[in-house]
């Protein structure tokens, strides 16, 4: 009776094991599921980087000085589901400018490289996003004259118009979110009718690097 | 206190301590990426299946890696009874079954039927020790019986050579984890890992209280939860991937493994056929008689159970195998096979 007799594998445990090890193989295939593009942190914009190495470790959505990080949800598709995305409805994303000179705190923490900006990039050379303004819901285009995302622009991406209302200028837009933080269209009952969204939103890029967007802009 | 709590309240420590990191910005990350800041210790089956599915050598990755490699020489399964949340959800698991179980004849009678004599052996050594050290977990499987008797006859004895083998299904998985992540480029356990989702489940919930953001990965999380370790009752000794890893590296573990004062241990000093310390082990181990046990030592979570059933406290778990003030290690490597140990008796018994 020594430690000879153990046995290699039982055949119970071989029949059980591959089809438990099938199982995983198989859940592989959610990868041919269409995902939405998603709008991720700075340093997760390029094809698949995210979903490929993300371990749905958390640790970004933690260090976020700004706390814009937020989970993905099952609706953002099988395979974006816990890994991160940004939610500006708070806050947007200064690149870490104020807590860390403009080092973004969560390519730092990432420890798979799912997050990691190429060589030199930085707030300037790289975008997150491209806001994009609807006008059915803005204040401004129904002459309330509201210019709240216009002043809280860092990167000088908005103008105004002959009637003061504001627009994106798309190749300067960062991406950043500060225009959504502060936009009060939901807040106003009558305008925001039929809205689910504020009036000026961050949406991602496709990959081919054009905007996604919602609705055909008129 | 008794082991139990004790093992309860370090885990509970580790999910208090992440739910913190979850609301301030501090960066503990979750098991899965351990540390501060930008320091981390990862998930090991994370670090290889995401440098498998993005296929890149990530440095930190790496260096975790081997950081947890060395831990798991060092310290075997530990993580499992100590650390991780799954066994803490499964106990809520024994809360259901208490009240639904209550109408049903008690499971310990039917294993008594079965093989009498060695349960009662089993229970004079108990008695024995007047206070019944015995833990009070019912011995509901066949293998846990006959671990305890030793004098059985032939027939017997090849049901006491059932052991669990080399590779079981958790091998499997992990294999599965490893190519699934290199075939489809990314890390497909991850969506399923039932500690991930464990911590996602509080995120969720403290985002849910703290900002309102309603969404179905609530749902989702908790109902692939419950179907892990609510109904897969032997998720972690035959499924779980990590369960796999660390038991295969466990092998060469040789610090903190159960070693017993021959002198004092009952079996050696008294003949008595005790057997307790395999009694309480949940990893099916047999302390004792390693050579015999039904789960090999490598599948040690280093819980002490065996250590507090131990009526004469002839067993500990040492730092280093073979410490003096032990006399002799239970190894099996030990003295119990040549020196006319109990082990040689019985072996000539049942020949
Ligand atoms: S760069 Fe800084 S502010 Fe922007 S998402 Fe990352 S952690 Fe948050
Ligand atoms: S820190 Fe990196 S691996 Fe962890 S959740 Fe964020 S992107 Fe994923
Ligand atoms: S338009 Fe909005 S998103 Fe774009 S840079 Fe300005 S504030 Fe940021
Ligand atoms: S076997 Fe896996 S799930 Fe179970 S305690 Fe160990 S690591 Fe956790
Ligand atoms: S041998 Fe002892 S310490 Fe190891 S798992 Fe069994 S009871 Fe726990």
């Amino acid at each position: 009776m020594g430690e000879s007799e153990r046995p290699g594998i039982t055949r119970r445990s071989a029949v059980v094991g591959a089809g438990a090890a099938a199982v995983v193989l198989g859940l592989g295939g959610f990868r041919f599921l269409p995902t939405e593009p998603t709008l991720r942190p700075p340093g997760g914009q390029a094809t698949d980087q995210v979903v490929s190495a993300c371990i749905r470790c958390e640790k970004c959505y933690e260090i976020c000085p700004r706390e814009v990080i937020v989970p993905s949800h099952i609706e953002a598709g099988i395979l974006n589901m816990r890994t991160p995305t940004l939610d500006f409805s708070g806050d947007y994303c200064d690149w870490c400018g104020e807590a860390n000179n403009g080092d973004p705190l969560c390519d730092k923490v990432c420890p798979t490289l799912a997050l990691r900006l190429p060589e030199g990039a930085s707030a300037k050379n790289t975008i997150i996003g491209v806001a994009e303004l609807y006008t059915t819901w803005c204040l401004a285009y129904k002459l309330i004259g509201c210019r709240f995302c216009y002043d809280a622009c860092p990167y000088e991406a908005m103008e105004l118009d002959g009637n003061n209302r504001p627009y994106v200028l798309n190749d300067r837009c960062n991406g950043c979110g500060a225009c959504e933080s502060v936009c009060v269209s939901l807040q106003s009952g009558s305008i925001a009718e039929g809205a689910d969204e504020r009036a000026i939103i961050v949406r991602p890029l496709r990959q081919d690097g054009s905007v996604l967007y919602r609705w055909k802009p008129s | 206190m008794r082991i139990a709590s004790l093992r309860v309240l370090v885990a509970l420590a580790v999910i208090a301590l992440i739910t913190i990191g979850f609301v301030t910005n501090i960066g503990i990350g979750t098991l899965s990426s351990f540390g501060w800041s930008d320091i981390s210790i990862l998930c090991p089956l994370g670090a290889l299946t995401t440098m498998l599915g993005a296929k890149i050598l990530v440095p930190r990755a790496l260096i975790a890696l081997v950081i947890v490699v060395i831990l798991i020489v060092l310290v075997g399964r530990a993580f499992c009874s100590w650390v991780c949340p799954v066994p803490l959800l499964q106990k809520l698991r024994a809360v259901f079954r208490k009240d639904s179980k209550l109408t049903t004849p008690d499971e310990e009678s039917t294993v008594g039927t079965g093989d009498t004599d060695t349960t009662a052996t089993c229970r004079s050594a108990a008695s024995l020790k007047t206070q019944s050290t015995a833990p009070p977990r019912v011995a509901g499987k066949a293998e846990k019986a006959s671990l305890c008797h030793s004098n059985g006859d032939a027939s017997n004895c090849s049901s006491c050579a059932q052991k669990r083998g080399t590779l079981d299904p958790r091998h499997f998985v992990l294999g599965g984890s490893l190519l699934s992540a290199a075939l489809f480029g990314f890390p497909v356990f991850c969506l399923i890992c039932p500690i991930g989702l464990s911590f996602a489940a509080i995120l969720l919930v403290v985002r849910l209280f703290s900002e309102g953001d309603l969404t179905w990965s609530i749902v989702i999380v908790l109902l692939l939860l419950t179907v892990e370790v609510l109904i897969f009752r032997k998720w972690c000794s035959q499924i779980c991937p990590l369960s796999a890893f660390m038991s295969l590296l466990a092998k060469v573990n040789r610090t903190f493994r159960p070693a017993i004062n021959k002198a004092t241990c009952l079996e050696t000093a008294k003949g008595i056929d005790c057997g307790l310390c395999a009694k309480a082990c949940p990893e099916d181990i047999d302390p004792r008689h390693p050579k015999r046990s039904y789960a090999p030592m490598s599948e040690c979570t280093k819980c002490l159970e065996c250590a507090k059933a131990c009526p004469t406290k002839a067993l500990r778990l040492p730092f280093l195998p073979g410490s003096r003030a032990n006399g002799a290690g239970s190894d099996d490597s030990g003295g119990l096979g040549g020196s006319g140990g109990p082990n040689t008796s019985e072996q000539e018994r049942a020949a």
